[in-house]
């Protein structure tokens, strides 16, 4: 195996230690939900401290992540958002990255709180959109920073589902995440389904996106398959990987030299649906899409 | 502002009544919101976009999500009362309690304040709420963990 070779995993979720169980030599790497580990009591109404651990699934994780490599997966944060960065959580997630060891750490390119509130994400998908700005973008900087200080390891940023974008802005989505990457040394989670959810709903053509986005950025690949609701395509992480984002996945992973890893995301409630075998099925496509895009790397820089 | 164009976006997305009411009047933000020319443009397209009808679905969606998972006996039980009942409480709660429990609670004490004031449920349906909202109070004390 080549040492550039992309880890191959899981974004967590309360089945995923019984699909390690079931194929534990196709699981290499686990994206952790940090704000599913705690109870987030954060209108105050408990004592003793607002993050509560989610004590049995943390230690089943613990067991988990014997011999395989934990990233942590952000939602809370919401680094657009206009307002101060809540550091109580910041500080709660980065005692989680350092007690599971994540060796990276990203969040969404996506807004979850306003200044009056916030928008629920709990199995829909639903991030709001961001202004591709210079003030969005001094924002970002700013709290950056502050994770910088507070996390030992890389940060990531990823680019959400969008279906009603931002119209008319200053940068484009890849143009923002190139400069993140030039000016703060952000990487890039690309989630190829959250392209293919914008091609579907006829807002975005990936294969622009992806001729634009610097591929030294991108150090995270998310993979998932959605359904339709109401006439439009949604990332519900309800089933399997779509055949186009697989073209993606080969035609563009090889340009990814800094790829670390290849997650599939699938929420707990479609296992039914999916199945331990489907799941199964997917990492082993995965690991077949980790040799080509290492295999392809290889022969690219031999003939550079 | 900034912080005011994203206040807006996140209001006009919780309610599928409020985006009725932009398209109509337009400069009902204005009256609301400290926008700029170019921000308060970019509202008026986007709630103008055929998406954002799923937007409105899927914030719903989020907040029914902790409620159908832990009250899912009786929230079957009340079958198309359901979604009325929802909207009135997230009229009276606009925000999601990130505690699932917490959240289901303030839902179960909301239904019992109803039933106090006259709403009407068959005892079927009483059952299921008191079974559920037990076995939330139950998962509420749980989740007191080390912190």
């Amino acid at each position: 195996m080549h040492d550039k070779r992309p880890l191959v995993g899981l974004l967590n979720n309360p089945v995923v230690p019984s699909v390690i169980r079931y194929v534990p030599d196709l699981v290499e790497y686990v994206d952790v939900i940090p704000d599913r580990l705690w109870y987030d009591f954060e209108h105050g109404e408990a004592t003793g401290g607002r993050f509560h651990r989610v004590t049995g699934a943390i230690e089943e994780l613990s067991e988990c992540a014997q011999g395989r490599v934990l990233g942590g997966h952000g939602i809370g944060l919401s680094l657009p958002s206009a307002i101060p960065m809540d550091m109580a959580m910041v500080q709660a997630a980065a005692s989680l990255a350092r007690q599971l060891n994540f060796q990276w750490y990203s969040e969404h390119l996506s807004m979850f709180l306003v200044s009056k509130g916030s928008v629920p994400n709990s199995q829909a998908g639903l991030g709001l959109p961001v202004s591709y700005d210079d003030e969005t973008f001094e924002i970002i900087r700013g709290k950056l920073e502050i994770l910088k200080n507070s996390f030992s390891c890389g940060l990531l940023l990823e680019n959400g589902a969008l279906f009603t974008p931002v119209p008319d802005t200053e940068m484009s989505e890849p143009d923002f995440l190139n400069r993140l990457y030039l000016e703060t040394g952000c990487g890039t989670l690309l989630d190829l389904h959250n392209l293919y959810v914008g091609l579907r709903n006829g807002d975005l053509s990936p294969v622009q996106y992806l001729e634009q986005i610097n591929p030294e950025s991108v150090q995270e690949i998310h993979l998932a398959g959605g359904h339709e609701l109401a006439g439009f395509y949604t990332d519900s992480h309800s089933g399997l990987t779509p055949a186009e984002v697989w073209e993606w996945a080969y035609h563009f992973g090889p340009r990814f030299r800094n790829l670390r890893a290849i997650v599939f995301e699938f929420h707990e409630s479609y296992i039914e649906k999916l199945g331990l075998k489907g799941i199964a099925g997917e990492l082993e496509r995965i690991h077949a899409l980790a040799e080509a895009v290492a295999s392809a790397t290889v022969q690219h820089a031999a003939s550079v | 502002m900034l912080v005011e164009f994203q206040q807006a976006l996140a209001d006009m997305v919780a309610s599928p009544e409020f985006c009725r009411q932009v398209r109509v009047s337009p400069l009902v933000l204005r009256e609301r919101y400290a926008l700029s020319e170019r921000e308060f443009e970019r509202l008026i397209k986007m709630v103008n976009h055929k998406a954002m009808a799923l937007n409105c679905m899927l914030y719903r969606a989020n907040r029914l999500a902790p409620l159908a998972m832990n009250l899912h006996e009786f929230c079957t039980l009340l079958g198309t009362r359901l979604g009325p009942l929802l909207s009135e409480y997230a009229i009276l709660y606009p925000n999601t309690n990130v505690h699932f429990y917490l959240e289901c609670d303030r839902f179960c004490q909301f239904v019992r304040t109803k039933l106090r004031e006259g709403y009407e449920l068959e005892p079927e349906a009483r059952a299921a709420l008191e079974e559920e909202h037990a076995k939330i109070k139950m998962g509420l004390i749980a989740s007191y963990t080390a912190v």
